[in-house]
């Protein structure tokens, strides 16, 4: 199996005023195609950082990032927003849908900023919805749904875009256990589907199932 | 990301918060609706003023009055009679003639003591007699019959449409033409067609007695006339819409003052007179307009270039009143241009508050939007599609300004039209529907609000452009 995904001493720093903290701090890391990857560690470990350097979200103050052959830390605006819609689904902790649209509005999202015309948009978004088992509910508001079934819709809007990897920040963190198992194993499903999945979460039940646990402590990872 | 979303999204944004965005356009309505107010005023007052003058080659003539100062159109007034202008008479006009670049003279009088026409049952009220020489300086658009010509004598006349319809021929001009109508005159009208002997009879018997402050009132004189013409009321050069015309020949006997009475020479003829002393009676005709010159002349130039020039030589030579249609022209439209000059000036400065408001509008959507343009940008929104989007919605809050104030200037030139044309009318300007809208400015007042609408979004789209992904996610 190729490395979709080649971290090679990425360092990540803010500056707060006169001091400077590494949120990342010198990572190397490859992670293979079709991958289930569960990045732990406490809060405030640059694990959220990290997955947003590998998401496109955010820039690395050095080293380099390599996905799919793209070095991510030399990608301009225009080329790593594109980079984020055709590979990348995010889904959050929070779902970050918009309230005032529909389910379906909300899937299709993604495939506005693609260019998908109209009509094969809604068709795809459609195709998502259903596949996450919320085939019946296309007009709902957020508001109208419950968490397990916004977090339902959130995962249908990362793949409207056919990524090849998806990347989970707490995903079950505003969810009962009941639903954040239906989520974690909707979740899994795609993962056998072939999709490289990264997780991040500090609920060691979750990293267990993972194919591979990275700690990070620090901005480092733990060997 | 496609036009259409853009659009669309922009759309849906703006009608998401109704009263906010209803706000902010009602401000940039203000502005564009004065804008248009502004520009309608100023150019449909041009258009207007243009075409007055622009009939029957007024170009090429200069308006002269026995005033030094006068206005186009304002300079037919009264006859000279006080000491302070020069009068037009004939030498004066025979001296005009040989002026350079002059080839021909009107002679204008306006008979007075005029006050209505009859025809039948019909009583109009009658504002002005003209009379000019038919020698072809002013033409007049005739709708039946025929003009005036240098053979005419007393008793013939022309009317205008005006008076036309006020008679009942409306449609029916033809009708009309050979018909006699009565000139009405005030009682002291003392013209050809009055009676002298009858009037100074009527004054002894009836006048001697009357205290001070009583008026004697003389039985009203008319005078006849045989309609040979209709002139088009709108095609008029020189005169208002309601207006009858009578050959000039007719009104130097109208401006005769014939009286009858003891003769001037009284005194010689009392002389070797023992006791009282009882001239008699005689009739003296006085021609007035011989005595007082003419109303105003209009003196027609070779070529439309050269009428300034001839205006001011006849000024500066003869200390009469000259005017060329040009710079009277100039002159009404700068009173036009000083209003448009203060409109536009209130209009740009609603513009740019309703710019400031847009900015405000924007910003504080941007700053509630803030994690849906985190989302954006995570599922992959570019910067520059941000950016767009933002500019979008404040392009359209401009249009959509732009659009309900060209509807209001619309809606208000509907109700200034029918309030101008009755004014005018009042003022015999026989004119209507002067406020238009020209399709280019409704284009321009639309095209300029949804630019300074762009304009006035573009710092808060950069603002949101700019907006780090991350941070913008976790945005409370």
């Amino acid at each position: 199996m190729p490395a979709i995904i080649e971290l090679r001493d990425v360092t990540k720093t803010y500056k707060l005023g006169d001091e400077t903290l590494n949120a990342v701090d010198g990572i190397s890391l490859s992670i293979q195609t079709g991958d289930f990857v569960a990045i732990t560690g406490a809060s405030g470990s640059g694990k959220t950082t990290l997955a947003n350097i590998i998401g496109g979200l955010d820039r690395p103050t050095g080293g380099s990032v390599m996905v799919d052959g793209n070095d991510l830390s030399k990608l301009r605006d225009r080329k790593l927003s594109d980079y984020r819609n055709q590979h990348i689904g995010f889904v959050f902790q929070s779902f970050n849908l918009q309230g005032t649209q529909t389910a379906l509005e909300n899937v299709t999202l993604p495939l506005v900023f693609a260019r998908v015309k109209s009509k094969a948009r809604k068709q795809r978004a459609t195709e998502c919805l259903q596949a996450v088992g919320l085939g019946d509910r296309l007009k709902h508001k957020p508001s109208q749904l419950s968490g397990g079934q916004r977090q339902r819709v959130a995962i249908a809007r990362a793949l409207a875009v056919k990524p090849n990897i998806i990347i989970a920040d707490e995903p079950t963190g505003n969810l009962d256990s009941q639903h954040g198992d239906e989520i974690i194993k909707l979740l899994r499903d795609l993962n056998k589907q072939g999709i490289t999945l990264i997780i991040i979460t500090h609920d060691m039940n979750i990293a267990r199932q993972a194919g591979r646990i990275v700690q990070v402590r620090d901005g480092k990872v733990r060997a | 990301m496609r036009l259409v979303d853009y659009i669309s999204l922009a759309l849906r944004n703006i009608t998401r918060r109704k009263l906010r965005s209803a706000l902010t356009i009602f401000a940039i309505v203000i502005g564009a609706t004065s804008v248009t107010i502004m520009l309608t005023i100023v150019f449909s007052a041009k258009g207007f003023i243009n075409d007055q003058f622009e009939q029957n080659g007024t170009f090429q003539q200069v308006q002269v009055s026995p005033q030094t100062d006068i206005n186009w159109g304002n300079g037919s007034g009264q006859n000279c009679n006080s000491s302070d202008c020069v009068k037009l008479t004939q030498a004066l006009i025979n001296k005009l003639a040989k002026l350079p670049h002059v080839i021909g003279i009107a002679r204008q009088t306006q008979p007075y003591n005029f006050d209505g026409l009859f025809y039948g049952s019909k009583k109009l009220k009658l504002n002005q007699v003209v009379a000019y020489d038919a020698n072809g300086i002013i033409d007049n658009h005739m709708l039946a019959g025929r003009d005036i010509t240098q053979s005419d004598g007393n008793g013939v006349l022309t009317i205008t449409s005006d008076y036309a319809d006020g008679l009942g021929f409306k449609n029916n001009y033809q009708a009309l033409i050979g018909k006699t109508v009565k000139l009405h005159t005030q009682g002291y009208y003392s013209g050809v067609g009055s009676d002298p002997v009858g009037r100074q009879q009527y004054m002894q018997t009836h006048c001697q007695n009357m205290g001070p402050g009583q008026n004697c009132e003389l039985p009203s004189v008319q005078i006849t006339g045989k309609v040979v013409g209709i002139a088009d009321a709108n095609g008029l050069t020189n005169s208002s819409g309601y207006t009858v015309r009578v050959p000039l020949s007719w009104a130097r006997g109208m401006e005769e003052n014939q009286d009858y009475g003891p003769a001037r020479t009284s005194g010689d003829y009392c002389r070797n007179m023992p006791g009282p002393c009882m001239p008699p009676n005689v009739l003296t005709v006085t021609d007035e307009l011989a005595l007082n010159g003419y109303s105003s002349l209009i003196v027609k130039v070779d070529n439309a270039t050269n009428a300034a020039a001839v205006a001011q030589n006849i000024r500066g030579t003869f200390k009469i009143g000259a005017a060329d249609a040009e710079t009277a022209i100039k002159q009404q439209l700068s009173v036009f241009n000083i209003v448009g000059i203060i409109l536009g000036g209130l209009g740009g400065i609603a513009l740019i508050v309703a710019a400031v408001g847009v900015i405000n509008t924007m910003v504080m959507s941007i700053l509630e939007r803030t994690r849906e343009i985190g989302v954006m940008r995570a599922v992959g929104a570019r910067r520059s599609a941000i950016s767009r989007l933002f500019t979008f919605e404040a392009s359209l809050l401009g249009m959509a300004g732009g659009i309900l104030g060209v509807l209001i200037g619309y809606g208000l030139t509907l109700i200034g039209n029918p309030i101008l044309n009755h004014q005018l009318k009042g003022n015999n300007i026989g004119s209507s529907n002067i406020l238009s809208l020209p399709i280019w400015l409704v284009i321009t007042v639309i095209a300029g609000t949804t630019v300074i609408g762009m304009l006035a979004g573009l710092y808060p789209a950069r603002k949101a452009a700019k907006l780090d992904p991350v941070e913008a996610l976790h945005y409370e």
